[in-house]
């Protein structure tokens, strides 16, 4: 049987009237690496919420390690590390202070790796909290998170403060973590090419829809560009199969294709006596395809 | 970006590179790199291969990645695994015919040919691109 980190089932969140999200369901193993992808509004922060249960789903359910998402036990709050977007926490205490504090609650809390961490990432240990920086505060949250070296650790968008040099330490510290095999992470992030490096899965909400959840060399395969020039104008009822985009001017057509294979190329060159060349996309270039509103032609 | 990999056995160190933006999988990316350097004569049968965590280490890459590409190559015959030591560059295996590596070095001219055309470059300024790299590389 395969161990599930994070499962939900036709998960729903309504602010009001708002339908933020709109039937989750999701089976993430234990030992991936997830990011989580989606444009300003798509659910990112609600669904986390809804996850390690600061938020109460409208309908539908959500568990984290076994345990009911709204219902969590002693032993699997052990094992979870949770940073918030909004990271909160007692100004008048120093960084040394709060560490004590924190590790207080945590049996396996490892205090090697904290202070490993304090001097990669170059945090103040003697400073109050009160007046860090945005960049230092997130750093002291991700690295309270993972002092007791949790089994699932659920980032919101980890790096969004953090300079390019900073961003660089956390995905290297990250990248470590993760070699344990049983651990899972899961993080929202806009930064796609931090992903890249690091991610091996990959969920994209849409309008608080899962858009797609694979894989990410997978979808890295399967997502092309194709570039096709025909010897006259295409006619207005051209179509490509699975085509999420089509671009068409004149006798030049471009196509966003999931699943572009030999068989397609083929196919298009001898249909249209045309040349044909398969692009890879980035993350970031699948990305915006994907989420853009433009409706494919028909 | 740039990164050397010493194999911690006697081989010359050697480099492997990632580009995590480009759309290649990066695992595709690896098993492209082994795959040149052993047409190109870099690695030699009996070679090793840095470990799966080495290799992550120095590529700041998923583990997952570095195991994926070996596995594949590995089924591929490429490269087989020895116990206890990792993973190595099989014996049967020789230095790939010039059609051989020329196919290899294909996709990537095919995309490097649709990327300057979109760009409006002529032939001779993408040739002369392409030369002044050459000259760069070249040792």
């Amino acid at each position: 049987m395969t161990d599930f980190a994070i499962r939900t089932g036709n998960l729903w969140k309504n602010f009001g009237s708002t339908q933020v999200l709109r039937g989750i369901t999701l089976d993430i193993p234990a030992g991936t690496v997830v990011g989580l992808l989606g444009a300003n509004g798509a659910g990112k922060s609600t669904l986390i919420k809804c996850l390690v249960g600061l938020l109460r789903p409208t309908m539908g359910k959500s568990e984290l390690l076994g345990d009911d998402s709204l219902h969590l036990s002693a032993e699997v709050k052990e094992r979870l590390g949770y940073v918030p977007q909004d990271i909160r926490l007692y100004s008048w205490m120093t960084v040394e202070q709060i560490i004590q504090y924190t590790s207080a609650y945590y049996p396996k809390w490892d205090q090697k790796l904290v202070e490993k961490l304090i001097t990669n990432w170059d945090i103040p240990r003697t400073h109050r909290i009160g007046p860090l920086s945005p960049g230092q505060l997130q750093k002291l949250g991700l690295l309270l998170a993972m002092g007791p070296r949790p089994d699932l650790l659920i980032l919101d968008e980890p790096v969004a403060a953090l300079d390019p040099l900073a961003r660089r330490e956390f995905l290297r510290s990250l990248l470590e973590f993760a070699q344990e095999e049983s651990k899972t992470i899961l993080f929202s992030t806009h930064i796609t090419s931090d992903l890249e490096r690091v991610a091996s899965h990959v969920v994209m909400l849409k309008s608080g829809e899962v858009n797609l959840y694979e894989e990410l060399d997978a979808l890295k395969d399967r997502v092309k560009r194709v570039r096709i020039v025909a010897e006259g104008d295409f006619p207005p009822s051209f179509e490509i199969p699975n085509a999420v985009q089509i671009e068409v001017t004149g006798k030049l057509a471009i196509a966003t294709v999931v699943g572009a294979d030999d068989a397609l190329v083929s196919l298009l060159k001898q249909k249209w006596t045309a040349t044909v060349s398969v692009e890879d996309l980035n993350l970031e270039e699948i990305f915006v395809e994907l989420n853009s509103q433009i409706t494919p032609r028909a | 970006m740039h990164y050397c990999c010493n194999t911690h056995l006697q081989h010359e160190p050697f480099e492997f590179s990632i580009h995590p933006s480009s759309g290649v999988p990066i695992y595709r990316q690896l098993m492209d790199q082994v795959r040149a350097f052993v047409a190109g004569g870099r690695l030699k049968p009996g070679d090793m291969l840095p470990s799966v965590r080495q290799m992550a280490a120095e590529l700041e890459i998923n583990m997952m990645t570095v195991s994926k590409a070996y596995a594949r190559l590995q089924t591929e015959g490429l490269i087989e695994h020895e116990r206890g030591q990792g993973m190595r560059i099989s014996e049967q295996r020789e230095t790939g015919t010039l059609a051989a590596r020329r196919e290899q070095l294909k996709p990537f001219i095919d995309q490097l040919v649709a990327r300057a055309l979109q760009l409006g470059l002529t032939d001779e300024q993408i040739l002369d691109q392409v030369k002044k790299h050459l000259r760069e590389q070249r040792p």
